[in-house]
């Protein structure tokens, strides 16, 4: 009953700062990159002042220590207001903190934790062009050797898909030590300069003339020991680590997101006279109830890790049912606009639902495809929560 | 206080998941037995008090087995005798069917025609099990009320259903004068009955539902798992594991907000037919996968597939159809999003 009633205290306290503090006119304001990144980095410096931007970190850390349901508090409040996502700075605190906070060194933690919260923008150096889905085929190779009287891996290869790499300080980079064993064991998890010589960013023109992402080359980029994470071989496990570190929030937020964005659609029905066609109205009654049933999924997975009742696969549920619901949204209103939606908008940066439909519904494609894509997760939910067989191993091409 | 999962460990007990559609007045005995009748009745009117949670945990029990006895009806009479404020002899009931005596309401329309004498002509749809039924719970153009199935005027009428797991009867009235004294509500205070009855009535469906399609998908997993082609189980093959993913998805995602609803006290008539639509076409979905994935054995009486996929089917019509449900929640909603 108190526990509850802190909660709601919590949720109070919340809306306060919303009301007085959120940003109205984001969308504006991000209508080129560099005005996204302004507007994500201001937003960022506020909320870690008002201690709502690192809920899930240790109490140490001003705004840290608070427990899941705290965490999901805020994040339901910061939806409910339509606040920006915090994109850029994702990595950084969700990733790049746990990684430090879990498997780094004292003396890691010290110097990169404090610097997070300054601002500090981190990305991931993961996904190869060969290794997507089967993240552990990385080829980048890191070589230990001497140099100018030091101790360094000396890295090459490339990585790509990695968010918003372009506005990066730092990297979280997994190279390959070795080559013998499963291919799991010879991985190495470094932490990266983005500033090193031998570190060049290109971005990837989506499809929708974003640039979420960027490729990374590596050539000859030389990473003193120090900023090894764990041991050497040892990466795979740390990357464990990382991917799990974002608790659930982020789709339950997404999910908010996309059933406040519903009103897009409506406005949209009734600018192209459509309030009295059953068969619309229908599709839209079908719209509303799915969006409903995938906040109400993502709200009790949240809640049974809560409670520590999660089970294996819950999170491959939660987020094929969440993109294909954004997937049915943006096309429904894609539909509804007719050959208007054809003609092209000008996109706004760092937002799912923003009306402009054919960006949306392009931008849809990054949740059934990034984050482990949707056939990984129909994998995750058929093999380890149905307990169904693998296929086989060892095919030889 | 009965914990929850003692209700469903106990219910699963008495119905094993390997007996489907088992033997529909033994099943109403046991039923009756266990309590199951009188679980929503407050305490002070000698029932067990429990909420919906507890009658949807096992209404999705009972969904599981393709039960045969017709406990939702039961519960959605019950309750509405004991909505009624003006009934007076509403006690004598409440304690008769906590006995096991049985009064449905009906699941599907009723269309009546009032004549000048004050008799009513005309057909009351979706009753179950009338067979076994001493009155049934009507929607008359008058308002709520008790038709006793011996009365004059009254007879029932067996439709034969492609389920098999149900018999369902109309109830035809030829020149039957209603008895005011079993009148549950009048015009004016129909309304709000439908407003007590129809949520029950979704969380009931939509949990007969759901547990019908997690039983089809454990049949289905198990299946493929067993069955073997090209040297290798069926459930190796990505295009099929996938599909059962995918079955699992869309139960997980109607389960959710079934129990959000079960929950949510300040939910409106609308979200509680979304959740139903949901539901059902969920378990359509699933039971019409079970029969592909199955393969030939699917298409044959012998095995237990077409009895989800008929239960499935005729799920989806009862208390509204999806298209209306779908057309109402969207006309809502538009006009909430002024």
């Amino acid at each position: 009953m108190t526990e509850n009633a802190d909660l709601e205290a919590l949720r109070a306290e919340v809306r306060r700062f919303l009301e007085a503090e959120k940003p109205h006119d984001w969308r504006d304001a991000s209508r080129t990159q560099e005005d996204f990144v302004k507007t994500q980095r201001d937003w960022f410096a506020k909320l870690v002042e008002a201690g709502y931007a690192i809920p899930h970190w240790p109490a140490a850390f001003p705004g840290g220590g608070r427990s899941l349901a705290e965490q999901k508090v805020i994040y339901e409040e910061l939806a409910k207001a339509d606040c920006p996502r915090l994109l850029l700075s994702f990595v950084s605190t969700y990733h790049a903190f746990a990684t430090l906070h879990e498997c780094a060194s004292d003396e890691q933690r010290a110097k990169y934790l404090p610097r997070i919260l300054e601002g500090e923008t981190w990305c991931q150096g993961f996904s190869e062009p060969g290794a997507g889905s089967d993240l552990a085929a990385i080829k980048t190779k890191a070589v230990r050797e001497t140099r100018g009287g030091r101790e360094v891996y000396v890295v090459n290869g490339q990585k790509v898909w990695s968010t918003m790499a372009q506005f990066a300080d730092m990297c979280l980079l997994l190279v390959r030590t070795s080559s013998d064993g499963p291919k799991q064991a010879g991985i190495t998890y470094l932490l990266m300069d983005m500033k090193s010589p031998g570190v060049s960013v290109s971005p990837i023109h989506q499809i929708q003339g974003d640039e979420e992402f960027a490729e990374i080359f590596l050539d000859n980029v030389e990473i003193p020991v120090e900023q090894r994470v764990g041991e050497e071989g040892k990466g795979w496990a740390v990357a464990q680590a990382t991917l799990a570190s974002e608790r659930g929030l982020t789709l339950m937020e997404l999910s908010y997101r996309m059933r406040g964005a519903l009103g897009r659609v409506a406005k949209l029905i009734r600018e192209y006279g459509r309030e009295d066609d059953q068969g619309m109205l229908r599709d839209f009654g079908e719209l509303v109830a799915e969006v409903d049933a995938v906040c109400a999924t993502a709200d009790r997975f949240l809640d049974n890790r809560i409670k520590g009742i999660e089970r294996i696969g819950d999170a491959s549920i939660v987020k094929n049912a969440y993109s294909r619901a954004l997937r049915a949204y943006s096309k429904l209103g894609l539909r509804i606009g007719g050959v208007g939606e054809q003609y092209v908008a000008p996109i706004t940066f760092g937002d799912l639902n923003t009306g402009n439909w054919m960006a949306d519904f392009m931008n849809s494609y990054a949740w059934t495809i990034a984050g482990g894509s949707e056939e990984v997760q129909r994998n995750i939910i058929a093999e380890r929560m149905l307990e169904m067989p693998r296929e086989p191993k060892n095919w030889v091409l | 206080m009965i914990e929850l999962n003692e209700l469903v460990d106990a219910a699963q007990k008495a119905f094993p998941a390997d007996k489907l559609s088992s033997d529909r007045d033994a099943s109403w005995q046991l039923m009756a037995e266990m309590g199951w009748l009188m679980i929503r009745v407050p305490e002070e009117d000698g029932g067990l008090g429990l909420g919906r949670e507890a009658s949807a945990a096992i209404h999705y029990e009972m969904g599981r087995v393709l039960t045969s006895a017709p406990l939702m009806p039961a519960q959605l009479g019950l309750q509405a005798i004991m909505a009624s404020g003006t009934f007076a002899d509403r006690a004598d009931w409440i304690e008769r069917i906590c006995g096991g005596e049985y009064v449905p309401l009906h699941l599907l329309a009723a269309l009546l025609t009032p004549t000048d004498d004050g008799t009513l002509n005309g057909t009351i749809s979706g009753v179950f099990e009338a067979d076994m039924a001493s009155a049934v719970v009507a929607s008359l153009p008058h308002g709520y009320a008790l038709i006793p199935l011996d009365a004059e005027g009254v007879s029932i009428v067996e439709r034969p259903i492609w389920d098999q797991s149900r018999r369902m009867f109309d109830v035809v009235l030829d020149g039957y004068r209603p008895d005011p004294a079993l009148e549950l509500a009048d015009v004016k205070a129909s309304p709000a009955m439908h407003d007590v009855l129809a949520p029950e009535a979704h969380i009931a469906i939509a949990a007969d539902c759901l547990g019908g399609a997690s039983a089809a998908l454990d049949l289905t997993v198990e299946y493929m798992k067993m069955r073997k082609q090209f040297d290798r189980p069926i459930a190796m093959f990505q295009a099929l594991k996938h599909r059962a993913a995918d079955m699992k998805t869309r139960i997980a995602v109607a389960e959710a907000l079934l129990w959000n609803r079960v929950h949510d006290d300040d939910a409106d008539i609308i979200e509680f037919g979304a959740m139903k639509t949901l539901a059902a076409e969920a378990y359509a979905f699933v039971t019409e996968e079970m029969i592909q994935l199955h393969g030939g054995i699917g298409l044959t009486e012998e095995h237990q597939s077409h009895l989800f996929m008929k239960r499935a089917m005729l799920n989806l019509h009862l208390a509204g159809e999806p298209d209306l449900w779908k057309e109402r929640i969207g006309r809502e909603a538009l006009a909430a999003m002024r």
